[in-house]
């Protein structure tokens, strides 16, 4: 399990616009998802995680060690992340040799490669693909290649961003299966997500951005109880939760399994 | 997105002058030198260029253009120089390399017409916004296809930089190193071409379809966006360039007649 702490972040693309204004958290074991409007800074903030933007102030120390001093190629073993669209990350003409090249470049051993690029195959239901080009395959199979290809990594840390974009509902639930699996390894698991069901039915932390600021932090249940701080982020209660308020349940419910355990 | 056009706007004289009058301004450039056969017009009208780009704030903005281009001038000089056919007089020499006056004169006439063609077009492309340009051209006459192919050269090209950067990130996230010497660097790139290539081809399709339920190859007569200007300067000026090319004109016809 990785430690990250996240000291007085900032960072800006261009002097006169600042993205992120001094963001401070640790992140956990916890899985967490990353919610806030569009252009909030939540990609922004995951890519600076991975070293592939560098802060303009503060510091990211993962277990403890200042990640200024790793390049994106030495961080690439510790923290995986895959990326909002899988054409940006897909390059190899098979769904084998696309799934292992990750693995490969972080020197991980033969035997060990081939166990992993199974593993992650099968947790993404692309067992029996292996040969198929990638870029034949529909969008929501692609999107699985690419996660399949940052999980057969085995990092200690996967960041998704935005996984359920143009997935089915099928699609969504493997995803989530994914992210329970990763959890239940004691992986830490990070994700930017626009829907807001989906957090509240798999994710335990919320953090809510802010135009480049950490407006909440806390439990699913505590961040989405609180129906004027989410308003003042233009986000939305999960529906269920809308509902069971509309309907003057007192209390916050998150799924919709909750609502029929309790009626 | 950045954009691999040299123009800014600086809301100078030049940047709102008509597209039509700087285009005229390239063809009065070249064909009065051209057709009069006088030097000094050409010089006249580099001065004249310079002025332009001068009072337009862009003449820092030509001088890579320039330094690109010096290079072939140089190659121009040496050869000429050195190895013209009517070359006999010899000036000078640098070591055993020896240059002749012939060759010197005619390599100075080439670089005159260089730097006169090069100079008239910067006072177009540095001033004007590549749209503006194309959409006076189509409203002239020229095919919109022709304007949609020249368009989308100045998009691509960042298009394709930006893809590249994202292509890079995702793999340098999969640990592919893309820092360091040159080799590491080459080894990196290639193979990311392919998809950025892929890619860019993907998005120029759906480009192409977007147009076309939008109606681009219909054949009604089409209507712009943008209202024409042409202020009374611009009326001048192309009176003026107009007026010069005539007279470059009437004076060769003169003088093919005696
Ligand atoms: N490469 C870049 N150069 C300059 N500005 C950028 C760049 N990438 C993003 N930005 C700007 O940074 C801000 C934050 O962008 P970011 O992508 O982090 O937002 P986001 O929270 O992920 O939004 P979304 O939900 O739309 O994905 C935006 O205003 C965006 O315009
Ligand atoms: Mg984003």
């Amino acid at each position: 399990m990785a430690r990250i702490e996240i000291e007085d972040l900032y960072f800006s693309y261009r002097p006169e616009e600042e993205i992120l204004k001094g963001v401070r958290l640790t992140l956990d074991q916890r899985p967490t998802a990353i919610i806030g409007q569009n252009g909030a800074g939540k990609t922004t903030f995951v890519k600076l995680l991975k070293g592939l933007l560098r802060p303009t102030g503060g510091r990211i120390l993962l277990d403890g060690q200042d990640i200024a001093g790793l390049s994106a190629a030495k961080l690439a073993s510790r923290i995986g992340m895959v990326f909002q669209n899988p054409n940006d990350q897909i390059f190899k003409n098979t769904v084998m040799a696309e799934v292992s090249f990750g693995p490969r470049q972080i020197g991980m051993p033969e035997d060990k490669m081939r166990i992993c690029c199974q593993k992650a195959l099968e947790a993404a239901r692309l067992t029996g693909l292996e040969e198929k080009n990638p870029y034949d395959m529909g969008l929501s199979a692609r999107k699985m290649v690419a996660i399949a290809s940052i999980l057969a990594m085995d990092t200690d840390t996967v960041i998704f961003d935005e996984p359920t974009i143009a997935q089915d509902h099928v699609g969504k639930e493997r995803i989530r299966q994914i992210i329970r699996g990763l959890a239940g390894e004691g992986k830490s698991v990070i994700a930017i997500l626009h829907d807001m069901d989906f957090v509240a039915d798999v994710f335990e932390r919320v953090i809510v951005f802010m135009e480049g600021r950490i407006l909440m932090d806390g439990s699913v249940r505590e961040v989405f109880a609180d129906r004027d701080m989410l308003e003042r982020a233009y986000l939305e209660q999960p529906n269920v939760t809308r509902l069971c308020h509309e309907l003057g349940y007192r209390g916050v419910y998150l799924k919709v399994e909750e609502l029929l355990h309790e009626t | 997105m950045k954009s691999i056009s040299l123009y800014e706007d600086k809301g100078t004289f030049l940047n709102r002058t008509a597209p039509e009058s700087k285009l005229l301004y390239i063809l009065t450039a070249v064909s009065v030198p051209a057709l009069t056969g006088i030097e000094w017009a050409g010089i006249a009208f580099i001065a004249l260029s310079a002025l332009l780009l001068l009072t337009g704030r862009v003449l820092k903005k030509t001088l890579p253009v320039l330094g690109v281009s010096g290079f072939i001038m140089l190659t121009v000089v040496v050869i000429q120089g050195m190895f013209r056919r009517e070359n006999m007089t010899p000036v000078f020499s640098l070591g055993p390399c020896v240059f002749y006056r012939e060759g010197l004169y005619f390599a100075f006439q080439i670089i005159l017409h260089i730097l006169n063609i090069l100079l008239s077009f910067c006072v177009l492309m540095l001033t004007t916004k590549p749209s503006d340009l194309i959409e006076s051209l189509v409203r002239r006459g020229f095919s919109p296809r022709f304007g949609y192919v020249f368009v989308s050269v100045f998009q691509i090209i960042p298009q394709m930089t930006e893809t590249m950067g994202i292509i890079m990130d995702a793999q340098r996230s999969r640990g592919m190193e893309t820092e360091g010497n040159l080799l590491t660097r080459a080894k990196a790139f290639l193979p990311l071409i392919s998809p950025v290539v892929m890619s860019s081809l993907v998005n120029t399709r759906e480009r192409a379809m977007a147009l076309e339920v939008r109606g681009f190859n219909s054949r009604c007569k089409k209507s712009f966006l943008n209202p024409r200007v042409k202020t009374a300067a611009d009326r001048y000026i192309q009176a003026m360039e107009l007026a010069l090319i005539a007279s470059a004109l009437g004076w060769r016809i003169l003088l093919w007649l005696m």
